[in-house]
């Protein structure tokens, strides 16, 4: 009862000092520059973004034409005669005479001739829609129909194509035939309405529009009938806005918690609080307790504002957990203004790009769910999703948080907080701190376990990165870059204890040391599978990320020899072995995947 | 003002910057930046744009074809992309489900000259990336079946058309909008808005650690710590943009009048790095003149890039060599709104500097 007051007077006096901290005209100038933000942003979207402004150069001989690509500001038009034309035709990327194009060689020239055509079959639609046949315009229309699998989607992660390859004689299929009723040959909707919702969506097209549209939840678009040009799958500027719209908020708000957390730090403010006989972990609660309902309170306008459901709320709230935790641990860790800038903007930079990335395959693909955004993007869209689907996204955010909050409550104490050391000796001294020295092996074991879940994030952020690459070079930095991540979080434990207290790695503790760490992290490895990330995990990708669900003394050899190598030569050559072990053991790693999963070798 | 003070601020900034090795950070956030943004670019553009994902799949797509034939299934058939099957259409969609069949289409008895529209049904498979590029395959189908539909029904249609004739392209040119209208100005920009933060860190940091006094007692004057910031920061833009512009070069993307994208950077990241100095000093305190100033920020870019010919139109336009005179018509404005916040920001720091003597 007692910690539940306790961390009621810490969270009273958090919100009293951020209030008195924004006494100094804060509030009525962000008033301010809110309403110049909507001003400015209704502004642009009336003359559109001008950045991509006179990119090409054309010259045209028809003023019709010259007008009808005046329209877009990319092109700079030049309306002059045929001839003056050809003689000067290199000076421009494109010239149209005779209503035939002539590109100049250029790869530039074929990107101006590429928005050229998109910009004329725009116009060519303008014109169609206004016709009064407009099934003579539009003569096919197509109804797609989305057909459930009855197998599960590992078949195409496995880098087999969906079906089996096309043979001579038509497939027969396995299971039972359910009648499918013949598709009526008709359209459902009058030509009036479908002329309508064809205009809007060639309107569409502009730039600030697509952007803005989103956010009305009613875009129902042409229901299920669509023109052959429509048919290619919407692009996911939804869950660009989304990000905005959500994320941004979350950020500055756990910004101004990172500060607070800061400000204790500056000139030993916070030592007042320390000394009295509140629990760390009460302290830390009731610091962050306000910012976490406020960030609340903002979704939850937000999604009052944009009409959504409020479910979007649940996917919502592990985010904000996670933001929350990595704003304690960088408030605690950086030493100035300029480091906490870095790091905050580096952090929100890649979790945006982890919580965005795969919401763009919301409708494509499952593995979208390993973002909560996709969540949201479903719940927008009036799709259901499970409780399971809500733990697979979720559960990683969840993990990871609940462990860096545990981190920082146990350094949150005067010689942490107020250390001068570098970065990299303060992450170490954050770890050391929550490794026991009583019983060394069995935080060892739990470090690892615990470990797997940033692991799997930086490593699933890895897979994103990589995959712009082409084929064999993806794979290649896929293997080595997942191979180090590991090795560098199985040993980071090891190093720990090496530094703290060099004597304690004698070689009966050094082989005990390496044993409790790889079975840590096989354990925490597996467990993980299990709960989660089971669909992916048999992929190509998957093996060479999280070793297969198979066999368990191999994986367990594996790491556990790797931990060994990083350990001795810790051992043999003190602190500068770390580098070079880690190079080993990656190597190692490397050569074990490429034989075990690919089959490579021999 | 002496000049021999201000270098002594800007040392001492460069070298907590060096010593903290932040700056590495931003330089890797930047990379990062680049390499997510290049990766949307290219993962999206191979989705939606057949031809440049071509090359990933030369395999041929089992498609199951029920219904009444038509002009439609000769143009599957010829194509190199299926193979057709004509089936039945609930044996069809059972394959499907199967993954026996990439998609299956039904085309109903209406005549291609017909008063009333063909409508065909597509069922493809729900959740699958797989199915999202053999759409894109079936659109070219698709598009030139409407083509054949709407020259039968050519007689029916009243309106119009300016023709131009596009000749068929060499392929390539897919990602040069990206590069060179997005990506560049970004990369080159964003040394200006990180160097704009950074002024704020480094004199709120003064003001809140209570460094600030120790210094004002040495001859040196609190306009000239001031200026001391503003050029550490600024020295930072021009390397890291030409940095950018060197990387962007190795990496094969030429790029024009380099020169000239660095010296119009420069100018106009002094008016980020001097707003930011301006909310600095009248908030004195991080949290608060970090979001007063990123707010800020949003609204000023977003009002440039709604005025044509605007800085970063013109990065873009130098990069691809079409910025004409006009060029130098927005560096005088830059200049001139540089001159000014450069003026109220002396002003103004003189001012803090005389109730820091007197008080």
């Amino acid at each position: 009862m007692s910690t539940l007051t306790d961390i009621a007077t810490i969270a009273r006096w958090e919100v009293k000092k951020s209030f008195s901290m924004m006494s100094r005209d804060v509030l009525p100038i962000s008033i301010i520059l809110f309403v110049l933000l909507v001003l400015v942003t209704g502004f642009s979207s009336q003359t559109g973004l001008h950045l991509q402004d006179g990119m090409y150069e054309v010259g045209v001989a028809d003023p019709q034409i010259a007008q009808l690509l005046a329209g877009d500001a990319r092109f700079s038009v030049y309306l002059l005669d045929a001839p003056l034309l050809n003689a000067n035709r290199n000076s421009f990327d494109l010239i149209i005479v005779q209503g035939t194009v002539y590109s100049s060689a250029t790869e530039k020239a074929t990107a101006a001739q590429k928005t050229l055509e998109r910009d004329y079959s725009k116009y060519v639609n303008s014109i169609y829609n206004t016709e009064n046949d407009l099934f003579a315009a539009y003569p096919l229309w197509i109804d797609t129909q989305s057909v459930k699998s009855e197998l599960t989607f590992l078949a195409t992660q496995s880098g087999q194509y969906v079906s089996a390859a096309p043979r001579r004689i038509a497939p027969v299929p396995e299971g039972e035939v359910k009648n499918v009723p013949t598709p009526s040959p008709t359209l459902a909707i009058s030509q009036e309405e479908l002329r309508q919702k064809l205009v809007q969506s060639n309107a569409k097209n502009s730039q600030i529009s697509r952007y803005t549209e989103v956010l009305s939840t009613t875009d129902s678009s042409m229901g299920d009938f669509k023109t052959p040009s429509q048919l290619s799958p919407p692009l996911p500027f939804d869950s660009i806005i989304l990000v905005f719209i959500f994320i941004f908020p979350l950020y500055f708000t756990s910004q101004f918690f990172m500060m607070s957390i800061m400000n204790e730090r500056i000139e030993r403010k916070g030592e007042i609080l320390l000394s009295t006989p509140l629990r760390t972990s009460s302290i830390i609660i009731g610091k962050a307790l306000p910012y976490f309902f406020g960030m609340v309170v903002i979704c939850a306008g937000l999604t009052l504002y944009i009409r959504a459901s409020p479910v979007i709320i649940f996917p919502l709230v592990p985010v904000i957990f996670f933001f929350l935790a990595n704003a304690l641990l960088i408030g605690m860790l950086s030493r100035s203004f300029k480091e906490l800038s870095f790091i905050s903007i580096f952090f929100s930079t890649v979790a945006t790009s982890y919580l965005f990335f795969p919401s763009i395959f919301a409708n494509v693909h499952v593995i979208s769910l390993i973002s909560p955004l996709t969540l949201i993007v479903l719940t927008i869209q009036g799709s259901a999703w499970t409780i399971t689907d809500y733990l697979y996204s979720t559960s990683l955010f969840w993990l990871t948080g609940a462990v860096l909050f545990y981190i920082g409550t146990r350094n949150f104490k005067d010689e942490r907080l107020f250390s001068e050391k570098r970065l990299v000796s303060r992450v170490r001294e954050f770890l050391s701190e929550i490794l026991s020295q009583k019983y060394p092996f069995i935080s060892l074991f739990l470090l690892s376990i615990f470990s797997i879940p940033f692991i799997f994030m930086v490593q699933l952020m890895c897979l994103v990165l990589f995959f712009n690459l082409p084929m064999p070079y993806s794979l290649v930095f896929l293997l080595l870059f997942s191979a180090l991540i590991e090795e560098v979080a199985k040993s980071v434990g090891i190093y720990t204890v090496y530094i703290r207290d060099p004597q304690f790695l004698t070689w009966k503790n050094l082989l005990l040391a390496c044993a409790a760490t790889a079975i840590g992290f096989l354990v925490g490895e597996k467990l993980l599978l299990f709960a989660t990330l089971a669909q992916i995990s048999d992929s190509v990708f998957g093996s060479i990320l999280f070793l297969s669900l198979g066999s368990l003394w191999l994986p367990l050899l594996l790491h556990f020899g790797c931990v060994l190598i990083v350990a001795c030569c810790l051992k043999v050559w003190g602190k500068k072995g770390f580098i070079p072990g880690i190079a080993i053991a990656m190597v190692v790693h490397c050569l074990y995947n490429l034989y075990f999963i690919l089959g490579w070798i021999g | 003002m002496r000049s021999k003070h201000l270098s002594i601020i800007a040392k001492k900034e460069f070298r907590g910057l060096m010593n903290e090795r932040t700056i590495l950070l931003a330089v890797l956030l930047q990379l990062f930046i680049a390499m997510f943004s290049s990766f949307l670019m290219v993962g999206l553009t191979s989705m939606y744009d057949p031809s440049s994902l071509s090359k990933y799949s030369r395999s041929r797509y089992s498609i199951g074809y029920a219904g009444n034939e038509s002009q439609l299934l000769t143009n599957l058939q010829t194509s190199p992309d299926f193979r057709v099957y004509q089936m039945d259409l609930s044996t069809a969609v059972a394959a499907l489900k199967e993954r026996k069949l990439a998609a299956v289409i039904y085309v109903p008895d209406t005549r291609p000259d017909a008063p009333e529209p063909v409508k065909i049904t597509l069922y493809s498979l729900q959740n699958d990336l797989q199915t999202a590029i053999v759409e894109v395959k079936l659109r070219d189908i698709f598009l030139k079946y409407e083509q054949d539909l709407r020259e039968i029904r050519a007689d029916r249609l009243k309106q119009e058309i300016v023709p131009i004739q596009v000749p068929a392209t060499s392929g390539g040119g897919d990602f040069y909008e990206f590069v060179y209208g997005l990506l560049i100005p970004l990369l080159v920009f964003m040394p200006a808005i990180i160097a704009s933060a950074l002024v704020i860190d480094l004199i709120t940091e003064e003001y809140q650690q209570e460094t600030l006094e120790t210094l004002i007692s040495t001859p040196i004057t609190f306009g000239e710590i001031v200026w001391g910031k503003v050029i550490a920061c600024e020295v930072l833009v021009p390397i890291q943009a030409g940095l950018w512009l060197v990387l962007l070069m190795i990496n094969g993307i030429a790029i024009l009048n380099s020169g000239l994208i660095l010296l119009q950077v420069t100018v106009t990241s002094l008016i980020l790095i001097l707003l930011g100095t301006l909310t600095a000093l009248h908030y004195r305190e991080r949290t608060a003149a970090q979001f007063i100033f990123s707010t800020a920020l949003v609204v000023v870019i977003l009002f440039a890039l709604a005025l044509p010919s605007n800085p970063l139109n013109l990065l873009t336009r130098l990069a691809v060599g079409t910025a004409a005179g006009e060029q130098w018509l927005v560096l005088g404005i830059t200049v001139g709104i540089v001159i000014v916040l450069g003026y109220i920001t002396h002003w103004y720091a003189e001012k803090i500097g005389k109730t820091h003597q007197t008080g």
